[in-house]
Parts: C-alpha cells; structure tokens; sequence
C-alpha cells in the first residue's frame, strides 16, 4: 500500500460486510429483536459494501423463496417487496435440452423445484428495499467502501477491518484526492462478502475452518432481456439442463418473465469443467439460441448483463462459520441450496440466526468466542439447514456424468440426503482442467451478434462496470513464468473463462483489462495454475447494477 | 469568506436511453447521481477551504430524495446544507431555477462572497442557472473557470477558452462556474459519511424563501418543452477496405465520388 497516513479510527458495534441479503437480514433481525425485546441501548450497526451503492454487486435469477424472511418482515413489507410477478405455477416447466435444437419437457415438475407464488425479480432491487428497512432501524449502510483487511488483535481476535485506500495511481503512488484507509473497529464482525469473500476465504484459511470438502462453484452470467409486451407471460419460468454442457459439466439455465416485458435469463455452468476451451459466456449464447429458450426472448433486446459464481458445494463443503470475533453468513459460508440454486432464503436464514447469538452477545455484554459460538448451532437447526443435507449429494455424482448426477439427484432427494450413501468426495474445481492436446487452444466459434445475443465486450459495456484506470491493476499475476507453462499445457483458459473479457493472449503474453472486471471471482477460483490473486480495485468500482 | 456551490441531482446521462416510441426518457435502471460538473465546483470550495478556512454550504433544488447529493458534499468537506424542495418549483427552467436559487442564496445567514456552479448540468445543458443567479444576486460572473485562487477579497481566475486562457482577476463577491479541467474531485470519507448520513438537513419550500408563486416552477417558466425525440441513429459510412491494394482502394473511391456528383 502507498501510504500509511493515520486517521482516526471508527468505533462501531457490529460492522457488517458487505450490504447483500445476509448482512442486512443480520442487522435487521439484530435490531429488531433486541427492540421487540425492550432493550433500551441498541448497538451501532453498521454495513459496509465496495459497491457504488446498494446492490451494485449482487446477482440472482431471482425467483426468491421467502421463508427466509417470514417472521423477519411484516406482511405488508413483503407485500411490498418491490418485483413486478409472482412465479405463475401454471406456466412453470422444466426442459432438458438436447444438442442444439431438440429438448424434451420434464412432464411434471420435481417437487423441490416448484415455486408457484414466490416473488420473481430482481435481487438488487431487494437489496436497496432491505437496506432502506435497515436503515429506518437504525443501521447505516455505507457503499462505495471495500473492507480490504480484517483487523486482529494481538491473540488473533477479529476486532475490526480497514477500508481501502483510494485515489492511488497505476505505479501506487497517492494522486491528488488520495483517501486513506480508515480502520473500523467492533465488537463483532460479520462477514457477508457473498460467494469466494476475499476476506472471508483469507480467514478460514488462517483459522483452518474449512468444511469436509472443497467448495465447488458454477459461474452464472445472466442478462435482463427486453421483449414485446405479453401480459399472459408474467411469471412464467423455465429451467433447463443440459445442452450446451457437456455430459460432464454441470449446467443449467433460468428464464423469468418478471414482467409483461422483461425476460431475466441465466446459465451457470460448474466450474470443475475439463476442456480449457470452455467458455460460459459463449455457452450462454448457444444456450439462448437453442430453440425452447429463444422463443421466450423472440423480438428482444438485451439490456443489462452481469456474472457471478455460485457456491455448489452443499452443506459438506460449508465452512465452520464462527470465527473468534466474526461471523460467516450468506453465500460466503456456501450456503446454496444445490439442486435449486438457491440461496436467498439461506442467506436471510443465516443472517437472522447470526442475529439472534448477537442480541445475546449484546445484552449479555459478551461478544468472546464462547458466545458467539451458539451461531453454529442456530444455524444448523434452521428450515434451511435441513434442506441442505437432504440435498448434500446432490452436486459431486454430477462431476461423472449428468445421467448419473440426474439420477442421483432424484434418488437424493427421495431419500432426504442419505442417497449417495457415501460422502462422494470432490476436488478443488481448478484440478478438474485437462491438458490441451499439443496446447493449442481452438479458434472460438463464431456465433453472430443479434439483439438478444450480443458479443462479449457489448455484455460487458451493459453490466455498466467501470474502474478508475489510473490505479494498480486489481487482478494479480502471482509468477509470469507459471503463465508461460499454463500457455503451453493449457492454452491459457483465463482468456476463455473469464465472462468479462479481462484476459487477452496477445503475442504469448496475458494482458490484464482490468476495467472490465464483474468481481465475479471465476479467475481466482478456476485458474489451473491458482496464479491469480483477486484483490480489492478502489471502493465504489466495478459492476454497476441497477436491475440484476 | 463563506462558499455557496449550488449542486444538482441527475440522471447518470451515460446510461440514458429514450423510448422510440414515446420519445420520453426511460427511467428504469438508471442511476440518479451529482451532476458531474458540480463535483468540480465543489472540490473548488473545498480547496479553498484548506488553503483560507472557508465556510462551504452546499444548496440543491430537486425532490426530497435529493438529498443524498448534499449528504454526499459534506461527506466530502461542506459545512452546512439546504435542500430546497417544494411541489411549487418543481417542472422550473433555468429562469425560475435562477430565482428561487438567488432567493434562498440571500436567505443564507451569512452573505456568500462566492457562489460556485459546474459550468452546466449534463441532464439539460443549458449552462444557464449559474448567469441566471449571478443577475438575480446582481454579482459579477466569470465563466468556464479552470484554476481558482484568493487573496484579500480578490480572485485570480483562469478560464478555459476555445483559443487558450483568460486570466480574470477581480473584487470578491462573485459568481462562478467550473469546468472539469479544474482539478480531480475528492472523496468522502467513511468518517465524513457517518457523520453527513444523520447531518440534519434544513428543507426549503417557496414560502420560506418569500418566493413570488407566479415566478416559481412551470408557472414561472417561460421555456416550453413542445416536443422531444431522438436523434435518428446515423448509420455507419461505406469502408473501402484493402489495405494490401491501395491503387484498388483509391479507384473505387474516385468511382464512388464520380457517381455522387463530384467534379
């Protein structure tokens, strides 16, 4: 860092970060208990996220299942839960597509993935809704401002986090309206990065809190799709599997009408893929040309794009979620429910459980390990939690071969979990690459730019991400040298796999655009090599959604 | 030496788009942010502010919500603030935006000795509010400013003109507007936020600032938007491409020009 200009510090209580569901459904249910409760001297809460404002970095399909707010919100704030549809249960199907034009509809739909009534919509208009009921409890949520470091006392307790600096150039030399990095201070830390948190990954390495298995991730590249007006469509979903995956990638797409004229549609593709010529976002464009998906979007136009990854890893590969002074919540414990993709309802669910062991922690004056630690157990006695173990095994078997995984899922599902009888054991998803025959990576296929299928760099321009370029690139090449074998073994797949376009091969060596960046974290998670290191770019850069 | 910088709140234009068929701006996903050229004022004020101890109060006119613009001024440095708000000054041009701003600028405890503006809104790029209010205040205007310095109640200046640069220097008070040549605006600190998001924000309506009815809002304004459309999108010339044939590439052009009537 440039510079080490002191400021004073910030005292807080509770500081979250990161403004997505399961921070802000902890500050909720954190303020609220403790007033329903008569409490008379509330904490400071406070919430922290790098983007320029609320819900500039979160992404979901998003049909939402709302348990994880029942008791949490009143009935009329969820009435008024700002989406335009309600899932239609009449027009819910489920498709598996095979090869480019052929599909079969699932003739009924699986129990599990029935979502007849739940709102359909976007997450970051959910988001800005619960940070302004936040904020009318009494939190302050603060964007624009990335946590770039946990602060540690000297036995190794979480106490607070630091801010990033801003304001410095390409070279790290401060510029003119430099701002330092402040340092928050609480009594507790709660950590609602959302999936692969910088922070949150750091420290369970540090603390050795890994879960039974290695995280698993998908990568999800998503666009807002404007069509001609259809009234009788809204609330219409589609999911299918299959094509364009291939018999060994897990990959699936969502398609929601969310209103007469607004088409949100997905692909997510697991991340443990084996040919280093895969690319999702050109998989993405396969998948909406294929014929059952292109009809939702006939006559459209694509208006907004963004990517994320999605922890896949289940309940196996949760880490352990209390640390000496913070908590873990959220998508950041992997805490997705596999076999729907869901997560919402969990992170609310875990937010509100992390809330409860804080309204404790308050009243009690005691925020030590010791009382944090009930959070786990909380946790772990939610709806939530039981619906991942029943679907605990639902993701590994799908690494062999999807009629397996298929059947697996079922076969886990109908047994509450205990199906595959076996922990079936996964691997770190980067180990999952095949070399390239002779390193020569394939020409990409040539796919024509339409309306509803524009090109990468148009997709990009649509998520509205932007990066002061005057600053230290934000992605780190660790060794050059690892760069040049991964060339040779692997035909460098960051080019491929990165839904941004930030990777280019010109002339056998990487450049890095970093100002294209989604901060979806594809690159740290997938590169063979683990030779890029994904750091914070100044606060308030990077993807500016508005309707994810 | 108290510092005015009158701020506006607008739609982030990068990522306007207008409906085809309406002709009306479309709304949807598009941010509200401070005007960028404001943000230049701003930083102005600050500097000097740091340099002599200035007083900065930011003033805005806009809806309720526009508040967040002033919360983000004085995240950055700016003492005090007013949000003028009031259904009676809403739809004003530039003219009745100048009259109600000059009204509450006089209302202001202390007499400004400098009133700041970007030097126009990127939403209506009129470049008129800031002239409008330096006649409505009757102080000297300087526009396009690009540095800015104080010493003894008088301002060296220079401004950004299409052939170089105009050095004014004159008697204090004036009014101002700044171009973004001026300097890279600031930050606010997470200190400054905690303190701005609670900072408690005075609320003006067209009666606290003795405003004429007739003169505010759509009433008071005689710019009439008759009609708004886009501009049909250009399409893209011929290339005449063959970089390997040049003697090729120029015949064909001189063909082209032939048939367009060139002699």
């Amino acid at each position: 860092m440039a510079t080490t200009k002191t400021t004073k510090p910030i005292q807080t209580d509770i500081l979250c970060v990161g403004a997505g569901v399961a921070s802000l459904s902890t500050a909720l249910a954190l303020l609220r208990k403790l007033k329903a409760g008569g409490c008379e001297k509330l904490p400071r809460v406070m919430v922290i996220d790098k983007g320029r404002n609320v819900g500039s970095h979160v992404l979901s399909g998003a049909v939402i299942d709302m348990s994880g707010f029942d008791g949490l919100l009143t009935a009329d704030e969820i009435k008024k839960i700002p989406v335009e549809a309600r899932v239609n249960g009449k027009r819910e199907s489920f498709h598996m597509l095979f090869g480019e034009s052929k599909s079969m509809k699932i003739p009924w739909m699986p129990p599990m993935m029935q979502a007849h009534g739940y709102p359909v919509g976007s997450l970051t208009k959910l988001t800005q809704y619960l940070a302004g009921l936040c904020e009318k409890e009494g939190a302050r949520v603060y964007t624009g401002f990335a946590a770039v470091e946990l602060l540690e006392d000297d036995k190794g307790r979480v106490v607070g986090a630091r801010t990033g600096e801003k304001g410095i150039d390409h070279e790290g030399k401060p510029k003119s309206n430099h701002l330092p990095s402040e340092a928050v201070y609480a009594k507790a830390v709660v950590l609602g990065e959302g999936a692969c948190g910088i922070l949150t990954e750091k420290l369970i390495k540090r603390k050795e809190l890994e879960g039974d298995r290695e995280q698993a991730y998908a990568i999800g590249v998503k666009e807002v799709v404007e069509v001609p007006a259809d009234e009788k469509r809204v609330g219409e979903i589609a999911h299918t599997f299959g094509y364009p995956a291939d018999m060994q990638t897990y990959g699936g797409g969502f398609i929601y009408h969310v209103s007469a004229t607004q088409v949100m549609i997905c692909y997510a593709y697991a991340l443990d893929y084996a040919d280093p010529a895969s690319d999702p976002h050109a998989l993405f464009r396969k998948f909406k040309a294929h014929p059952t998906v292109a009809e939702h979007i006939k006559g459209g136009k694509s208006v907004a794009y963004g990517a994320k990854v999605i922890p896949e890893g289940g309940c196996y590969s949760v880490p352990k979620v209390v640390a000496d002074g913070a908590l873990i919540v959220g998508d950041g414990a992997g805490l997705v429910d596999t076999l729907r993709i869901k997560g919402i309802h969990l992170a609310a669910m875990s937010g509100r459980a992390a809330a409860d062991t804080l309204a404790d922690c308050w009243k009690n004056d005691d925020f030590s390990l010791k009382a944090l630690q009930p959070y786990a157990e909380r946790l772990r006695a939610t709806e939530g939690w039981k619906q991942l173990r029943r679907v605990r095994n639902v993701r590994a078997p799908f690494s062999t071969h999807l009629t397996f995984g298929v059947a697996c899922a079922g076969a886990a599902w109908a047994t509450f979990g205990a199906f595959p009888f076996w922990q079936v054991p996964m691997e770190a998803d980067y180990k999952a690459l095949k070399v390239l025959p002779g390193g020569r990576m394939p020409e990409p296929e040539a796919l024509e730019a339409t309306p509803t299928s524009p090109d990468r760099l148009t997709d990009v321009f649509m998520s509205g991400t932007i990066h002061d370029e005057d600053q230290p690139c934000h992605l780190k090449i660790l060794d050059r040298k690892k760069c040049a074998e991964c060339i040779k073994r692997f035909g460098a797949p960051c080019q491929r796999f990165c839904p941004a376009e930030v990777y280019r091969l010109e002339e056998g060596r990487i450049h890095v655009d970093f100002s294209n960046c989604l901060h979806c974290k594809t690159c740290q998670i997938k590169d063979p090599y683990q030779n890029i290191e994904w750091t914070f770019p100044q606060g308030g850069d990077g993807p500016r959604y508005t309707r994810m | 030496m108290h510092i005015v910088v009158c701020v506006k709140q607008v739609p982030d234009t990068a990522n306007v788009r207008i409906n085809p068929e309406t002709n009306t701006l479309m709304r949807e996903g598009v941010e509200s942010i401070m005007n960028p050229f404001d943000e230049y004022a701003l930083e102005e004020a600050l500097k000097l502010k740091d340099a002599h101890g200035a007083r900065v109060t930011v003033i805005t006119m806009g809806p309720p919500q526009a508040d967040v613009i002033l919360r983000d001024a004085m995240a950055r440095g700016a003492d005090d603030a007013v949000l003028l708000t009031d259904r009676a000054v809403a739809g004003a041009d530039t003219l009745a935006t100048s009259y109600v701003l000059s009204l509450a600028i006089k209302k202001l405890n202390e007499k400004p000795d400098l009133v700041l503006f970007g030097k126009q809104a990127i939403d209506g790029d009129t470049a008129q509010v800031g002239p409008g209010v330096s006649e409505f205040l009757d102080y000297p205007l300087v526009t396009y400013v690009k540095s800015l310095s104080v010493k003894d109640g008088v301002f060296t200046v220079e401004t950004l003109m299409d052939e170089g640069t105009d050095v004014i220097e004159g008697r204090l008070p004036a009014v101002m507007t700044v171009v973004k040549e001026a300097s890279t605006p600031r930050f606010g600190s997470l200190a400054g936020w905690i303190d701005a998001k609670d900072a408690a924000i005075p609320a003006w309506g067209a009666k606290d600032v003795q405003a004429d009815i007739a003169q505010c809002g759509l009433d008071g304004s005689p710019t009439k938007v008759v009609k708004i459309f886009a501009p049909p999108t250009k399409s893209g010339g011929r290339k005449v491409d063959g970089r390997e044939k040049p003697a090729e590439v120029v015949d064909e052009i001189m063909q082209l020009l032939k048939e367009k009537g060139v002699r």
